[in-house]
């Protein structure tokens, strides 16, 4: 099953510094797009194809080899100045650096990679003859009227799975592009002297005919290949060594101060207990505590990760799709420094790849409509990330047309997903937060390149488990901007206990907007349900008892005015006992409805915390 | 027998290969080995330290490269009788030609194994002697 059997260890170190090394070669062919000459950024892209070929030979990955050593004999001719770049010699090239991850792929899942796409192959030879794809020494962006041709194609290629885009993309780069009468685009192709002339349709099928018919059982894995893409996670980490120093020294002071403990405990057990020693134990204590603070912030330190790791993959996405829809975008990054805790790291690049597929594909205009509305032909998206106070915000905006909240409520009515009283009870920022409901798509038609049955509510989901929030804003006309508000860390909660008879809970204090008491009298009954009026605003008031399905007690003396998400309700609880920063463990395998995991109280008690949103939808039902 | 105590600088910006070649010396009985991730830290390596006796370097390197290395090494009096093995990922012949002129003492092509490195690892030390 594992071709790499011995070998696991070097292969991790090589996917891992590799996968850095092909993403940072994916950020400078962006660069180079703007740049094509520049030496030094075709210097680092030969050394990274080459770097990369080293590697892959003691792997024995044969067709990486093969497939890296191309490339880096391009980048040679390149920085040599023996060729130039033109736009579909580039895709050609990005197509190529699309296999190799690929082949990552395959390699993080113990599977030797298969040899790339012939026409990859191809065109990377032909490339290498001189016969270049170029017309003009100065490469110019795709020409614009020529992207419907390639994206109806790509349409009809996208229904083969998606990694048939770059592939096709290589046969339109190498082909149509270059012709001058692209921008016709009706036209037949016309070839220039020299250039490769390769009959579209025979090449689509021996491309599509390798992975599926000529190779036997190939199909099945190529198929699955695809569909294993993202199973791929790191499982290692980098951490800066002045970090780990950090955490070995405040761990050598902890067992400094346990000694100092266990001496003082002798004292104490043999019936010393003058004022000295209750000062020193004291102290130690003191000592301890803040030793031990300093150690949760050392340890979580290691696992904060820049949030540029993940943001560099995007240009690139952005750049592929745009190109698909014909329109010219710009993803530009900042705050690429900011530290996220590497598990965010992970699982926010799902909602972040919708986001920035949304963006261009929703969120910009087309070029027609751009130039109708005096806009710059070129689009700008700005994806940043900071830091404010324990909070991550990263945000994503565009300059394109904006969401206007009245066609947005129209859409869902359309839909059923609300009715025309609930929508126009709804203000601006209501009508906007629609967008996020199962079932909501602005587009009449999910397209090919923003379907794959993802939507904006499943970002929402992802974000809410992060315990984050998001936020629209929207100018019509002028452009909408996604903001996701992420707390620093998941590992460490501040939560405020309830009591309830003698069981402690917890919930997140982020939650807890005020605390009350609360009292029979105080309530309302309306319409069978228990409320409260709390300056002037109605709110229900909900019994924790009652939500956990324990008998109610009759006892409720206090109240937590919680804020979930949009909601606010008072939850009752027969007392408090205190508030805590706890350690959350996750319970993995049995996980009750409405527990969110588990943590000790400093009394050594089990306390649950709770899932509030989770029961209330329980509650819901 | 190899001299397990021999101090080997090993050069190459990528840390994964230079574990590869960390293990293939390990698996020849080289234990004293040292790493630099370009040219400009190897030769500072080489001018601090003062008492390595043999270089593994790789040629393509950010800021500076093997080659380039190389170069300094010979021209430096201290520093030129260093034995120095070159990696790299190809046979082409010029390079082989370049780096010969350039005072290497051996050429070694990626992938290669622990026998191959062996064998260029003796014959380096048998011209020395």
């Amino acid at each position: 099953m594992n071709d790499f059997t011995g070998m696991e260890e070097l292969l991790q170190d090589f996917l891992l510094e590799a996968s850095d090394l092909l993403a940072d070669v994916d950020s400078k062919l962006m660069d180079l797009e703007k740049r094509p000459d520049d030496k030094n950024t075709l210097n680092v892209i030969f050394r990274g194809f080459h770097t990369i070929k080293g590697g892959a030979g003691f792997l024995n990955a044969t067709e990486l080899v093969t497939l890296c050593h191309l490339t880096e004999n391009l980048f040679d001719k390149l920085r040599n100045a023996e060729l130039q770049l033109s736009p579909g010699l580039l895709d050609v090239i990005l197509a190529a650096t699309g296999e190799v991850r690929l082949m990552f792929n395959d390699l993080g899942r113990g599977v030797q990679p298969q040899s790339a796409p012939q026409p990859i192959l191809d065109a990377l030879e032909a490339a290498l003859k001189g016969n270049a794809v170029s017309l003009s020494a100065a490469p110019a962006p795709a020409p614009a009227p020529a992207a419907p041709v390639i994206s109806t194609a790509l349409q009809a290629a996208a229904e083969k799975g998606p990694d048939w885009n770059a592939l096709y993309q290589t046969l339109v780069g190498g082909v149509a592009t270059p012709a001058p009468v692209a921008a016709t685009a009706t036209a037949p192709v016309v070839v220039a002297e020299g250039e490769v002339v390769v009959d579209e349709e025979k090449l689509k099928q021996s491309a599509f005919g390798r992975r599926t018919e000529d190779v036997p059982g190939r199909s099945a894995a190529s198929a699955s290949r695809r569909e294993a893409e993202p199973a791929a996670k790191d499982n290692t980490i980098r951490v800066d060594t002045d970090r780990l120093d950090q955490v070995l020294n405040l761990s050598g002071e902890i067992g400094l101060t346990k000694n100092r403990l266990t001496h003082l405990r002798n004292d104490i057990l043999g019936g010393r207990s003058d004022a000295d020693t209750l000062k020193s134990l004291d102290e130690s204590v003191s000592q301890l505590d803040m030793l031990v603070i300093n150690l949760q912030n050392a340890v979580m330190n290691t696992r904060m990760q820049p949030i540029g790791r993940l943001f560099k993959k995007y240009p690139r996405l952005a750049r592929d799709l745009a190109r698909q829809l014909g329109k010219d975008v710009e993803l530009v990054l900042s705050g690429e420094e900011t530290e996220i805790d590497k598990t965010m790291i992970e699982d926010l690049n799902d909602p972040l790849v919708h986001l920035v597929r949304n963006s261009v594909d929703h969120g910009v205009e087309s070029a027609e409509e751009r130039a109708a509305s005096g806009k710059s032909a070129k689009s700008m998206v700005y994806l940043s990330a900071r830091q404010e106070g324990d909070h991550i915000l990263i945000s994503i905006q565009d300059d394109g047309k904006g969401m206007r909240p009245e066609v947005i409520r129209s859409k869902a009515i359309e839909k059923g997903l609300i009715t025309l009283e609930e929508a126009s009870a709804l203000d601006e920022s209501a009508s906007l937060n629609l967008i996020f409901l199962p079932g909501f798509s602005t587009k009449d038609e999910i397209s090919s390149v923003s379907g794959r049955g993802v939507g904006m509510d499943v970002v929402k989901t992802n974000i809410s488990k992060l315990n984050g929030m998001i936020t629209i804003d929207s100018a019509p006309g002028t452009g909408s901007t996604f903001t996701i508000s992420l707390p620093l860390t998941l590992a460490i909660l501040p939560v405020l206990l309830l009591r309830l008879s003698d069981q402690p809970f917890a919930v997140p204090l982020s939650m807890v907007r005020e605390i009350m008491s609360v009292t029979a009298e105080g309530q309302q009954l309306i319409s069978g349900r228990p409320t409260m009026v709390v300056r002037g605003e109605v709110l229900p008031v909900r019994s924790l008892a009652s939500l956990i399905g324990w008998p109610d007690s009759g006892q409720s003396e206090v109240g937590v005015l919680m804020q979930v998400g949009n909601q606010s309700f008072i939850l009752s609880a027969d007392g408090f006992a205190g508030h805590d920063d706890v350690v959350i463990k996750s319970l993995d395998t049995f996980r009750p409805q409405g527990v969110a995991g588990v943590t000790m109280s400093s009394e050594g008690e089990i306390v649950l915390i709770l899932d509030i949103k989770e029961l209330l939808g329980e509650g819901n039902h | 027998m190899a001299d397990p105590n021999l101090k080997i600088l090993v050069v190459d910006d990528f840390s994964t290969m230079r574990r590869i070649v960390r293990n293939l010396l390990k698996e020849l009985g080289f234990a004293n080995v040292h790493e630099a991730e370009d040219g400009v830290e190897g030769l500072n390596k080489l001018r601090s330290e003062g008492n390595f006796e043999f270089v593994v370097s790789d040629w393509n390197m950010p800021n500076m490269t093997g080659i380039e290395m190389l170069r300094a090494i010979r021209a430096d009096e201290k520093l030129k009788h260093l034995p120095l093995l070159m990696v790299t990922a190809e046979a082409k012949r010029e390079n082989i030609i370049e780096a010969a002129q350039a005072g290497a003492s051996g050429y070694v092509v990626k992938p290669f194994t622990a026998a191959t490195l062996d064998e260029k690892l003796k014959k380096i030390f048998a011209t020395m002697k």
